[in-house]
């Protein structure tokens, strides 16, 4: 009875056939006659403090104001973990349409399978001539072409120093040599201030910082032609070097990554740090007492003879090959240097990542930050010590790019070798002969 | 005669169909969820695979053979076996010892019977979280809880040398998963007949006595169950070991199942990873095999 009311309230054979008709209609629409139909794009980055969140977030909702069917999304991954969880999303063919900020030694190891979109395209948008020379040099693995670009520069290994604490112990010299360095800590330390938060944990971390400690050393991991040279005697000075700093570090510093190493002289823990220019940022809004007394050099070498050797992971923007809708999204990639949302994100820790365009650094608006113009001598001496840096995927301008240095770093075959050495008190020689062979397979596979 | 025999046939016939019918969605649903990842495990194992792109090409035996002769499997495979046994051994002690003090009348049991779960319920992020602050050198309570007791004058790394690292992995272990024991234990305790004891007293047993002479037997089937389940789950333990000390130091807390994930995902080697995970399936095989005989004989 219900069922034949409703039939007989006006709804008519011809209307449903009708409707149903329109249904299929749409349906079997051409894809690009649904102008809009909305567009995901989804971005990955290891880089995620709560200012550098929020600059993304103005950078995305200024791209999607322009680009009205599109929505960006952003999805954090960490320094650890970014290896697992890229690896996964290139198995499966579910990968972001963009990643930021991973060291340029993944990039090359990603291009060299495959598995990335020519950059180029994003550069020209961009405009080659903004970068600082030689800015891209690192991503153009195969000539002509670049796999990625800059999206900063990074001073990781600067050494931080404590002031205050520095003329209580009568030091009126920032150390230059690592025999100045060690004298320092030792005098420093005492009172619940441990010397240096030197990381000693089975994590890249510890495998970054001590592959500068063999180059201060003056020595090598590759020859410049990618041949193994870790087995030296600069290796064995660094690793003995590495030894006596442990007394200066606290206990935990063998389970240290690049956290728990800034939050130890952020807090005032220890009387020197190493890391980037986030030091700045974190000791103004965490422990703005000690802001007066900070200051970072180049972290010292063996000897005044062997230059210093600044670690520099060149944050970097890439595409999977993949990735879906690939004209907006290298749209969205050059986007990210439009100067309201680069510049925000580059103030989102000042010092931290440092700018890849020179028409940024120059201008007044980057310049415009208390932070920057506090600490405008070591916010230079970084720029300047990052863009003479080096990492392991290229150790110097003599070498080829080492397109394993990713699986190298990955596989904790340096920070375990430093495990041996200095926690297990290891013979050296045959822990060198151990991570030769290692790396040799590595190279080889 | 014959007609009825032949209609029986017919009928058994037919009642097999059915439970084919009936069966069918269960071995379905096996076979795509069990048996496909594990044909595909064991495929892989024979092939040397880069992970991100699962390309690759056929080796043979070599993954195999890398496994026997490298250290890193056998390492690890004792190393598995330390933390198994470790926290499966304090797991069972604690276990058992709280399920008595829950079996007592006691004020507030209900209460107690609850929060004794907490741990197990807790995810494990958190959980490792938590006594990763509890352990750390600088701010951590247990470091600063036992200077000030006068007990140390140094702050201790518990997690970064051996073997603080490994005791330390055992007994987070152990606090996370005793609360299964608890509820297994105090279940079958709440079924052992009251006239055994009061026969045992008339005896004259103790306590010590009426625990091992009573209590212990009666407890024997269901720990059989759970020390096998838990010594299953133990050996493939993931996350918890990852995530308190990443397998150092060196590779001292790696194991099994940190090998495979550094050999799939660091290095990229989902081949050699497939072969480790086959070779890790076999031992626990091993288990698995005295689990399903156990529960046969007592079925």
């Amino acid at each position: 009875m219900t069922l034949n009311r409703f039939m007989s309230t006006g709804v008519r054979r011809r209307s449903v056939l009708g409707g149903m008709a329109a249904v299929g209609a749409a349906a079997a629409m051409p894809r690009r006659i649904r102008a809009q139909e909305t567009i995901t794009l989804r971005w990955w980055s290891p880089q995620s403090s709560p200012e550098q969140l929020a600059a993304y977030e103005t950078q995305m909702r200024n791209f999607e104001a322009q680009h009205e069917n599109v929505q960006v999304v952003f999805e954090r991954t960490s320094d650890e973990g970014y290896a697992p969880q890229l690896a996964a999303a290139f198995a499966s063919g579910d990968v972001p349409n963009i990643v930021t900020h991973l060291p340029s030694f993944a990039v090359s190891d990603y291009w060299s399978a495959g598995l990335l979109e020519p950059f180029n395209d994003v550069i020209d948008m961009v405009g080659p001539e903004n970068y600082y020379e030689g800015a891209n040099q690192i991503y153009e693995i195969d000539p002509g072409v670049y796999a990625g670009t800059g999206i900063g520069n990074s001073a990781a290994n600067m050494l931080w120093l404590r002031t205050d604490l520095m003329e209580q112990a009568g030091i009126d010299e920032a150390p230059r040599t690592w025999d100045q360095l060690r004298d320092a800590v030792s005098r420093m330390q005492g009172g619940g201030i441990f010397g240096a938060p030197l990381p000693y944990g089975r994590n890249s971390m510890t495998s970054l910082i001590f592959i500068g400690v063999i180059h201060q050393a003056g020595g090598q991991v590759f020859s410049p032609d990618l041949q193994v040279a870790i087995d030296s005697d600069e290796t064995r000075n660094a690793l003995e070097f590495y030894r006596s700093m442990r007394e200066y570090c606290p206990p935990g510093a063998t389970n240290y990554s690049w956290g728990e190493s800034l939050t130890a002289f952020v807090s005032g823990a220890t009387a020197t740090g190493i890391y980037t220019g986030r030091v700045l940022i974190n000791v103004a809004n965490q422990n703005p007492g000690i802001a007066d007394y900070i200051d970072c050099v180049l972290y010292p070498t063996v000897s005044e003879d062997v230059p210093a050797w600044t670690f520099n992971d060149f944050p970097s923007v890439f595409i999977p090959r993949q990735a879906s809708n690939m004209d907006v999204t290298k749209q969205f990639a050059a986007f990210l240097f439009d100067p309201e949302g680069y510049i925000q994100q580059l103030h989102a820790a000042p010092g931290h990542v440092l700018p890849v365009l020179w028409t940024i650094s120059e201008n007044p608006e980057y310049l415009d930050n208390p932070i920057i113009e506090r600490y405008t001598p070591q916010v230079d001496l970084m720029a300047a010590a990052a863009a003479e840096g080096y990492n392991l995927g290229w150790e110097s301008q003599g070498h080829q790019p080492n397109v394993k240095a990713g699986e190298i770093i990955n596989s904790n075959v340096i920070s375990e070798m430093v495990q041996r050495v200095v926690l297990n008190d290891e013979n050296v020689d045959q822990v060198l002969s151990d991570t030769s062979s290692r790396l040799e397979e590595i190279m080889g596979s | 005669m014959a007609t009825a025999a032949h209609a029986g046939h017919r009928l058994e016939r037919r009642y097999a169909r059915l439970g084919v019918f009936l069966i069918a969605p269960t071995i379905v649903v096996f076979s795509l969820v069990i048996v496909y990842p594990l044909l595909a495990a064991i495929y892989l194992s024979f092939f040397s695979v880069y992970t991100p792109t699962l390309e690759g090409e056929f080796t043979g035996a070599d993954n195999y053979i890398r496994l026997l002769t490298n250290a890193a499997f056998w390492n690890s495979l004792i190393t598995t076996l330390i933390w198994t046994v470790g926290t499966l051994s304090l797991q069972i002690v604690f276990g058992v010892g709280m399920a008595l003090l829950l079996h007592q009348n006691l004020w507030f049991r209900s209460l107690a019977r609850s929060l004794v779960l907490f741990p197990y319920f807790v995810s494990t992020v958190v959980a490792v979280l938590v006594w990763r602050w509890l352990f750390n050198d600088l701010y951590g309570a247990i470091n600063h809880g036992l200077m000030q007791l006068g007990i140390m004058d140094m702050p201790l790394d518990w997690l970064g040398t051996m073997p603080n690292a490994m005791i330390g992995v055992i007994l987070v272990g152990a606090w996370k998963y005793f609360p299964f024991v608890v509820i297994a234990v105090l279940a079958r305790l709440q079924t052992i007949p009251e006239h055994l004891y009061e026969a045992a007293k008339i005896d004259g047993a103790g306590p010590i006595a009426r625990f091992f002479d009573v209590t212990l037997p009666q407890l024997r089937s269901v720990l059989v169950v759970i020390i096998l389940l838990r010594a299953i789950w133990d050996f493939k333990e993931f996350d918890l070991i990852y995530l308190l000390t990443g397998g150092g130091p060196v590779t001292s807390t790696q194991t099994l199942s940190l090998l495979v994930y550094q050999e799939a995902f660091a290095l990229n080697e989902m081949g050699q990873a497939a072969a480790y995970s086959i070779g890790m399936m076999l031992v626990m095989l091993v288990f698995m095999l005295v689990y399903i005989r156990r529960t046969a004989r007592e079925a």
